[in-house]
Order: C-alpha cells, then sequence, then structure tokens
C-alpha cells in the first residue's frame, strides 16, 4: 500500500484488516484494498511486480473480473492470490466502497480508510458484520467523531452511550431510528433496530444477486479461453478477462437495474416481513451509492 | 438524499467520559466477540495485531480455513 500511495494512486486497506488496525479483531487473511478505478491499470502493473515469498500473484480462479477502470468504477471487485504456504494470501481489489456515502479517497487514514468507511462496508447482509460496525463507531465517539452514532446498532450501546458522548440532532436526518432516543421504549427500539438491519442486509443481498447473474457466463468464458490454466500470468489472464468481460459483464450493473428500484424492493422486502410501519425507521440510503 | 459522513468536527470528550465510554464499549466486545477478544480488541496495537497473528497461526495450525471465496463482488 505504501509503495501504491508512493506510486500516487490512491488506495487504502479496508474491512478485516482495517479493523484488527482499528482495534476489533478479525481473523482474516485476506486484504480488502479500495483502489481508485483511474488507477486500475497502475496497480494492476504494481501487483504484478509484486514478489511475495518469492512468488508472482495470478488473477484469482476463473471468476475475478478484470482489474480495470470500465468495470471497477461499476461495482465489480477483482481478485489476485499469491499461492504461498501453508494458505494462499488473497487481495481483494474494488474501487466503489459498497454502501458508500461519501469519497473514500478523502477518507484515508495512512494506508487505511477510516472508520465510517469501513463502518459503512460492514453493513452487509452477513450476521458477523454487524457487531464490527458498532465497534467501529464506539471507536469514533471515544475520538470524539460524534458521526459514530450513524454506525452503532446495539441498543444497550446505545443507551449507554447518550450519558457520555451528545447525540447532535442533525443526524436524525440520516438515520431516522436516533430520533427514538432515549431509547428507553425498548420494544420499539429494538424493532427498529431490526427493520434497519434488516433493510442494509436485503440491500445488500439484491446487489449481490444483480453482479452474480452476469458471473455465470463469464467464469465459463474466461475457463475456455484459458484452457483450464489457472496460473496464467497477470498480464495474460488479464487480456483474456478484458476479452471476456466485454462480452459477458456490464459495466455498472448497479445503474442498470436502477438504485431506486434497488431500495424500493429492499423497503418492500422489510415492510412484507415486519410490517410496514417500520418503514419510517429506514434510513432513505439514496447517498449510500457514492461512486456508482 | 442521506448526508455524507465525512470526517466530522471533533468534539474531544472529558476523560471521565472517556473512561466511561471505553468501559460500555469493552463490555460490548465481551458480550460480542467474547471476553478473549475483548481483551485482544483492548491491548496496545502492536500486542493486538500480535495476538491476532498468533490467533490466526493457531486456528490454521488446527486445520481452519481463513480465505473467503471469490466471489467477484464483495459483499
Amino acid at each position: 500500500m505504501e509503495r501504491a500511495q508512493g506510486r500516487g494512486i490512491p488506495c487504502a486497506i479496508t474491512s478485516g484488516m482495517a479493523c484488527v488496525h482499528f482495534g476489533v479483531a478479525a481473523t482474516t487473511k485476506d486484504c480488502d484494498v479500495l483502489c481508485q478505478a483511474e488507477k486500475s491499470d497502475e496497480f494492476r502493473a504494481l501487483i504484478a511486480e509484486t514478489e511475495l515469498r518469492g512468488l508472482l500473484p495470478h488473477y484469482r480462479g476463473h471468476i475475478s473480473p478484470p482489474l480495470d477502470a470500465r468495470w471497477m468504477r461499476g461495482g465489480w471487485t477483482s481478485h489476485f492470490t499469491w499461492k504461498t504456504r501453508p494458505e494462499e494470501t488473497c487481495l481483494d481489489i474494488f474501487s466503489v466502497a459498497p454502501r458508500g456515502s461519501s469519497a473514500w479517497e478523502q477518507q484515508l487514514q495512512g494506508i487505511y480508510a477510516r472508520f465510517n468507511v469501513v463502518a459503512e462496508m460492514k453493513r452487509t447482509n452477513r450476521e458477523k458484520d454487524w457487531p464490527f460496525a458498532t465497534s467501529l463507531g464506539g471507536q469514533m465517539l471515544l475520538e470524539g467523531d460524534l458521526s459514530g452514532w450513524l454506525h452503532l446498532y446495539d441498543l444497550e450501546v446505545m443507551r449507554q452511550a447518550l450519558r457520555t458522548a451528545e447525540l447532535p440532532a442533525q443526524l436524525h436526518a440520516t438515520r431516522p431510528v436516533l430520533s427514538l432516543a432515549p431509547f428507553t421504549d425498548t420494544l420499539r427500539a429494538k424493532r427498529a433496530l431490526m427493520a434497519e438491519r434488516m433493510f442494509w442486509s436485503e440491500l445488500d443481498e439484491i446487489r449481490v444477486r444483480i453482479y452474480q447473474k452476469h458471473l455465470r457466463p463469464y467464469v465459463t468464458a474466461v475457463r475456455r479461453a484459458s484452457a483450464g490454466h489457472r496460473d496464467l500470468g497477470v498480464a495474460a489472464a488479464h487480456e483474456i478477462r478484458i476479452e471476456c468481460a466485454a462480452r459477458h459483464l456490464p459495466q455498472s450493473p448497479m445503474r442498470d437495474y436502477g438504485i431506486d428500484r434497488l431500495i424500493a424492493e429492499a423497503r418492500e422486502n422489510v415492510g412484507v416481513t415486519m410490517g410496514h410501519d417500520v418503514l419510517a425507521w429506514l434510513p432513505a440510503a439514496e447517498g449510500n451509492f457514492h461512486g456508482l | 438524499m442521506n448526508a455524507p459522513s465525512m470526517p466530522s468536527p471533533l468534539v474531544p470528550l472529558t476523560p471521565a467520559r472517556r473512561r466511561r465510554l471505553r468501559q460500555i464499549m469493552r463490555e460490548y466486545h465481551a458480550r460480542a466477540f467474547g471476553a478473549e477478544l475483548a481483551r485482544i480488541n483492548f491491548l496496545p496495537e502492536k500486542r493486538r495485531k500480535q495476538a491476532v497473528a498468533e490467533m490466526i497461526d493457531h486456528a490454521r495450525s488446527k486445520g481452519v480455513v481463513l480465505s473467503r471465496p471469490a466471489l467477484g463482488v464483495t459483499p
């Protein structure tokens, strides 16, 4: 990361490794990296020449989309691996921070993405990710950043934190659940928080489905074009992937699908499951597709 | 449209409030991640990263696979 930043490539470590850095242990050895789409070629060249324990990297499997600005700015993720032992070393690269509400390039802390970028990315459809978001929100409050309130999803923490950190009223517009402070109506607050988490989870599930739909023909095409070789050098594999992606991967699947449609479907799913009265507590979310 | 969560002006907590909030978060970490991870999470940075590396090595030595599958899209 330091070498990439030294070459003028805006990039940052995020997700699990950033969490470890910020004091929330995660047992991942995969490294998730944000890289500005426009610098994809430079970053790919740097990866291609970077040895790890004497090994050069490869694109990971046949599924990885190319690390190319055209697809990266549409929200695709590109995967690389160094076949180290006992386990491979994996690098996942993306240019659009999922659920990001602002430009991550402007929110770096050394080689890491800042708390809020990582916390927004943790609003996934995986149960295990939510405690990371709350913990990062707590860290932000500890540092005096009151926008940490946007990332707390545990009622007990929220209730107790009110006695230590001010909750600015202007955050209510971004996160309506916060207007339930002081959160003394326990069942109502719990229900609102459940609805909120379910909403982000639904958004994520639909979003992943949109991308995965296009991957099956792409994987088949890459496999065929690679003649079964998984270990082609980055340059050779890249050419094949570009050719296959041009035929099978839309460059902006989310935009094609429609952000408004995506949000409406996630809201409807929450309404049907939990009752339409909870929709009032859901965030607008239109601002959480920054960069797409 | 959501307001962007750009870094906002910092409002430093008093030492007493900071201690209290740290305790609240420590208790939360114990509830959410378990006592051992909570202990590790509140270690100084160098020791924390070392403890996480040891934990990962131990898990691997017991056959735990920690890599995620490549999906082509990040959840």
